[in-house]
């Protein structure tokens, strides 16, 4: 018996839930494959979502018509603004979401959409048939389908880690996916090794609150969906304690047997998320390490031990996690673990996330060497939206590194090797000023709407709010404010600005201390709105940054415009590199903007080749 | 394959010499080759052995011959420029060399333009861009100072200082990046005092390298100095004064010699163009418009402006004309014909150019010019002796890069300064190191990332 999709998705994880989302609104028939019916959109690690970078890709791929902004919306235990005062750049929400209620509202949503079928199934092969890809599943079920995203996460061949012990299986003890790993890599695909590893997750009733630091969530006027209107839930508080000397002595004594010290482990950590060995041992000056106690749900006692990841076996995991304050009494519900997983090799990916020489498949997620939710569900939207566009037989949808945190993720995945799994970070994007998190619906709707992941109702809302944003920032530039008048000292009164001349209250609102909610509250109260007001206020105190990014990425675009041939042959090119004639061989930019970006092509060898590119051109 | 141009060139230095060589590097070298060169029978050449030493005559369209050479043919991928070369040897002297090279053009190559053949060695992939880059600079450097500073830079002197720079602001940048992207980690970022004194010294360190640029860029282009006045002030022979004995060290590459107006002089290790601006007065005189337009054009590019004036003449309706049009141009005023009597005195010319430098010579009898000569060269490169003067920067666009990282580096610190806010501080800072990036070619993004690791302990 053979069924017919247009599309398939193979895995339900954050990626996959976007992928089949956005195919689904596209109108393609999809198939969502997932290995466990009940663990679709699971988090196998921090209960937390967003954060600097990470709470802007939440924005974009809401503001695309994603799932990931809206189910956190619904799903949070606590929000938190971070970074507040550092600027528009770098202001982020944190949620702490419920594990549970998070899963079981995503699948909810997905079960509701006419287009998506979501079957339990392990998948054991991908064959090329006639015009269609043919899939297997270890049952013998087999599926004909016109497009493919893979999604696999950490299941692809992946390997548990506790100490000596070490066997194959997929995050918190679900069934891995040896089957497909060993069948991809028998096609050709590459792979490399990755490692990422979570803590111990303990009983809340055996931790000690009162000497631990109370961290509550903050009062927010929203949360991170521009469509869902915003609906805070009693907040539940996080806690932080802290290891010391003693967690670090247990640690340092028992390093023989961790798997990464001992030789057991060849995949390639994560730094900006270590496990508390590597921790201990490559800042020893450090006389403790944060401990945050983040709780996994509402209706389960479970807690996540965020900061204390380990792969030491059980016991010695017990003991360290004694020695923190407010832990002593501990009783772990499961122990922390490295998981060693397949990744598939960056010079195989294209821009729209298609595995070259396999037309229709597209790959996302942390198959593709990301860690995070967020980074998986930008990349699961970005292929789902690729997917669709294939049937269609339109070009891909690609977003370059000033439109979009997604730009400069896939971006770098594409063009750095990177050898440990990819987070975003604000530093990492050279176009902070303009993606900022308050105006990811103006620069990314419009293409949401397109693909018609957006709805109509929405896309009404979205250009009504455009609208507000343009009548306001014309308000500020047509009225003015002059010396002595009244409207002046009534600003003298109420924020200590004093007007020395007659200007606009848009140059008005370029003095630090001058807010917009102020100039309203002074001048026009009907227009108050929050989240438009931040796109308004940034807007006008950093115009002069955002003209400068605006030139800088008009700079970039002339080089993302110098196309480079699929099958441009890097070896006839004299006076490359070595090591850039490999590098660009390998990974085959298709821009010579994305050829410069390549670590190791020096602007020597860019000049070679763009004067080569010339030349040939002309030929 | 596009069929590229063959250009010629003397390869050998001019003046009088044993022989001067030609060179002729393209597709058409070699048809070029077989129209003017002849065997010593007469007979037109047939075969031509690649790195083969031969005899034969260069003769004119009309088969007259003009010279006796050797010369020898290296064939494509095997030639210095990469494409096929061929070398002609004949007897020095400029005239002869002179008229080989009219019958070379006639026969289809063109004068190569400073630099191509070597352009063309890059192009070919014969030298990478850095060796064509240095190549070319040494080229162009047409005074031993200019070689030196050539040199120097080819040794990497401003990399090195401007490689520090980026160091210390990037040892400043991390922390708050690191800070901005893990907010809940304990990360602790400098003291805004600490931090503002640090960016201070780095911009008066780059401040300092850019007071000096100007005088490098100079170095490497060669200052323009333009010399006005009415007819018969004595113009030709302050040229004649300034050229001089240096007049052996000219190197007439080919390409400038086009310029008419112009000669380039060794004035004490730096490269000067003199500009006669003769024929050409500024005047409002409807035929001489042109010549006007084309003056003020000379004055406005000039590095310097001399104008010269005639002691034994009271001011013409003419010299007011230029005094008015030099106005605001703070030109060098020279008082010619000193020693004649005196019909207009320094007084005079004081009162008309209040601000400007004022010298008096006698160009007839080179009296006061060594002295001029000093003068020129302060105005043009600042007071000091070569030894002590630390050049750095010349390129255009690496002037540019450092002035751009002054500007955001002053941004930085209001930014401290005012409290604002931290992710603005890392940008600008960020702007500062893309800018000193350019010079240097190092790409701090990926180090940034890098460091932040390697310093932080991040991450729960």
């Amino acid at each position: 018996m053979q069924q017919c999709y247009d599309v398939a998705v193979i895995g339900a994880g954050h990626a996959g839930c976007e992928a089949a989302n956005a195919t689904a609104k596209m109108g393609f028939k999809t198939l969502l494959l997932t290995i466990n019916f009940n663990n679709i959109a699971f988090m196998p690690c921090n209960p937390s979502v967003g954060g600097p970078g990470k709470g802007n890709l939440v924005r974009e791929v809401d503001a695309l018509g994603g799932l990931i902004g809206r189910n956190t919306d619904r799903a949070h235990l606590q929000m938190r603004a971070l970074n507040t005062n550092k600027g528009p750049a770098v202001r982020a929400l944190r949620a702490q979401a419920d594990k549970h209620l998070y899963q079981q509202l995503m699948q909810n949503y997905l079960e509701q959409q006419p287009l998506i079928t979501i079957r339990q199934g392990e998948v054991v092969a991908l064959d090329p048939a006639k015009n269609h890809w043919r899939i297997t599943l270890s049952t013998g079920l087999k599926y004909e389908v016109l497009a493919v995203v893979i999604a696999t996460g950490t299941f692809l061949r992946g390997k548990v880690h506790i100490g000596g012990l070490s066997f194959p299986s997929g995050p918190q003890g679900q069934h891995p996916a040896i089957a497909f790993g060993e069948f991809l890599e028998a096609q050709g695909i590459k792979f490399k090794r990755f490692k990422t590893g979570t803590p111990a997750r303990v009983r809340k009733r055996s931790l000690n609150f009162a000497v631990m630091a109370e961290q509550p969530g903050d009062q927010l006027e929203h949360g991170f969906s521009y469509w869902l209107r915003w609906n805070p839930r009693e907040p539940v508080s996080c806690w932080l304690t802290y290891t010391n000397e003693k967690t670090h002595e247990i640690i340092r004594r028992n390093l023989h047997l961790a798997p990464m010290y001992c030789g057991a482990i060849t995949g390639v950590g994560t730094r900006y998320c270590p496990a508390i060995e590597n921790k201990v041992v490559n800042f020893p000056q450090r006389e403790r390490h944060q401990v945050f106690i983040e709780p996994e749900g509402l209706n389960t006692d479970e807690m996540y031990i965020a900061g204390l990841s380990s792969s030491l076996p059980e016991e010695i995991q017990d003991q360290f996690i004694r020695t923190v304050p407010g832990l002593e009494k501990v009783e772990i519900v499961r122990p922390g673990y490295a998981i060693e997983y397949d990744v598939i090799a960056p010079e195989q990916l294209t821009t729209s996330l298609q595995i070259r020489g396999w037309p229709g498949v597209f790959s996302a997620g942390q198959l593709n060497g990301t860690s995070g939710y967020e980074e998986a569900a930008a990349q699961g939207i970005m292929a789902g939206i690729n997917a669709g566009l294939y049937l269609k037989g339109e070009q891909p949808f690609v977003l370059h590194r000033n439109e979009a945190y997604i730009g400069v993720l896939i971006d770098d995945l594409i063009t750095k090797e990177n050898n440990e799994p990819y987070r975003v970070m604000t530093s990492r994007a050279e176009f902070r000023l303009s993606l900022r998190q308050d105006n990811a619906d103006l620069r990314l709707t419009e293409y949401g709407h397109r693909f018609n992941l957006i709805s109509n109702e929405e896309y009404d809302r979205f250009q009504a709010k455009r609208q507000r944003i343009a009548e306001k920032l014309s308000y500020l530039e047509q009225n003015q404010i002059t010396p002595g008048s009244e409207a002046a000292q009534a600003l003298q009164d109420a924020v200590g600005v004093t007007v020395q001349q007659r200007m606009s209250l848009k140059q008005l609102l370029k003095m630090p201390a001058v807010k917009v909610s102020a100039l309203w509250a002074l001048f026009a109260p009907e227009q108050i709105f929050t989240l438009e007001d931040e796109v308004v206020e940034n807007y006008i105190k950093y115009e002069g940054y955002l003209e400068r990014e605006a030139k800088m990425a008009a700079r970039l675009a002339k080089m993302e415009e110098k196309k480079i041939p699929e099958d441009f042959d890097y070896t006839v090119v004299p006076n490359l590199s070595f090591i850039a004639r490999e590098k660009l061989s390998k990974l085959r930019p298709a821009t010579i903007g994305q050829a410069g970006r390549i670590s190791g092509v020096s602007p020597a060898d860019l000049n070679t080749l763009l004067i080569w590119l010339t030349r040939s051109g002309r030929r | 394959m596009k069929i590229t141009e063959t250009i010629a060139a003397i390869a050998t230095p001019p003046g009088e010499g044993g022989i001067g060589i030609i060179r002729i590097s393209g597709d058409e070298a070699l048809m070029v080759g077989r129209k003017v060169l002849r065997h010593l029978s007469g007979k037109p050449i047939a075969s031509w052995p690649e790195r083969k030493v031969r005899l034969g005559y260069v003769v004119t369209a009309a088969g007259e011959i003009v010279d006796e050479v050797i010369y020898f043919y290296f064939k494509k991928n095997r030639s210095y420029t990469g494409e096929d070369v061929l070398e002609i040897q004949g007897h020095g002297g400029y005239q002869n060399l002179k008229k080989i090279m009219t019958i070379i053009f006639e026969a289809g190559a063109r004068l190569a333009e400073p630099g191509e053949f070597t352009k063309r060695a890059f192009l070919n992939g014969r030298l990478d861009l850095a060796q064509a880059e240095a190549v070319i600079d040494l080229i162009r450097a047409r005074t031993d100072l200019a070689q030196q500073v050539a040199m120097k830079q080819l040794q990497g002197t401003l990399s090195t200082v401007i490689k520090e720079q980026e160091n210390r602001l990037l040892a400043l940048l991390v922390p708050i990046e690191a800070a901005l992207d893990f907010p809940e980690d304990e990360i602790s970022t400098p003291e805004r005092a600490s931090a503002l004194e640090e960016v201070r010294k780095v911009r008066l360190t780059l401040e300092e390298i850019l007071a000096q640029a100007d005088q490098g860029i100079i170095l490497r282009d060669a200052a323009t100095v333009v010399i006005v006045g009415r007819p018969n002030v004595g113009k030709s022979s302050l040229l004649n004064q300034l050229l001089g004995e240096e007049r052996a060290i000219v190197t007439p590459i080919p390409g400038t010699t086009r310029d008419f107006v112009s000669e380039v002089i060794d004035l004490e290790g730096v490269p000067v163009r003199l500009i006669d601006t003769a024929g050409i007065r500024p005047i409002e005189d409807p035929v001489e418009k042109v010549g006007v337009e084309k003056a003020r054009h000379l004055m406005e590019e000039a590095d310097l402006i001399i104008t010269l004036f005639d002691a034994a003449t009271p001011l013409t309706q003419e010299d007011y004309a230029l005094i008015k049009f030099l106005q605001e141009k703070n030109p060098l005023v020279v008082l010619n014909k000193t020693d004649l009597p005196v019909k207009l005195s320094v007084e005079t010319l004081k009162a008309a150019f209040p601000q400007s430098k004022l010298r008096s010579i006698s160009a007839l009898q080179g009296e006061g010019v060594q002295e001029l000569k000093g003068v020129i060269r302060a105005e043009l490169i600042g007071a000091g002796g070569r030894e002590e003067q630390p050049v750095l920067v010349t390129k255009v666009r690496h002037k540019e890069a450092l002035t751009e990282a002054v500007e955001v580096l002053i941004q930085v610190e209001q930014g401290i300064e005012e409290q604002g806010s931290e992710d603005l501080i890392a940008v600008n800072l960020r702007a500062a190191l893309e800018a000193l990036g350019r010079i240097t070619g190092r790409s701090v993004a990926e180090e940034i990332i890098e460091e932040i690791f390697s310093q932080f302990c991040i991450g729960k």
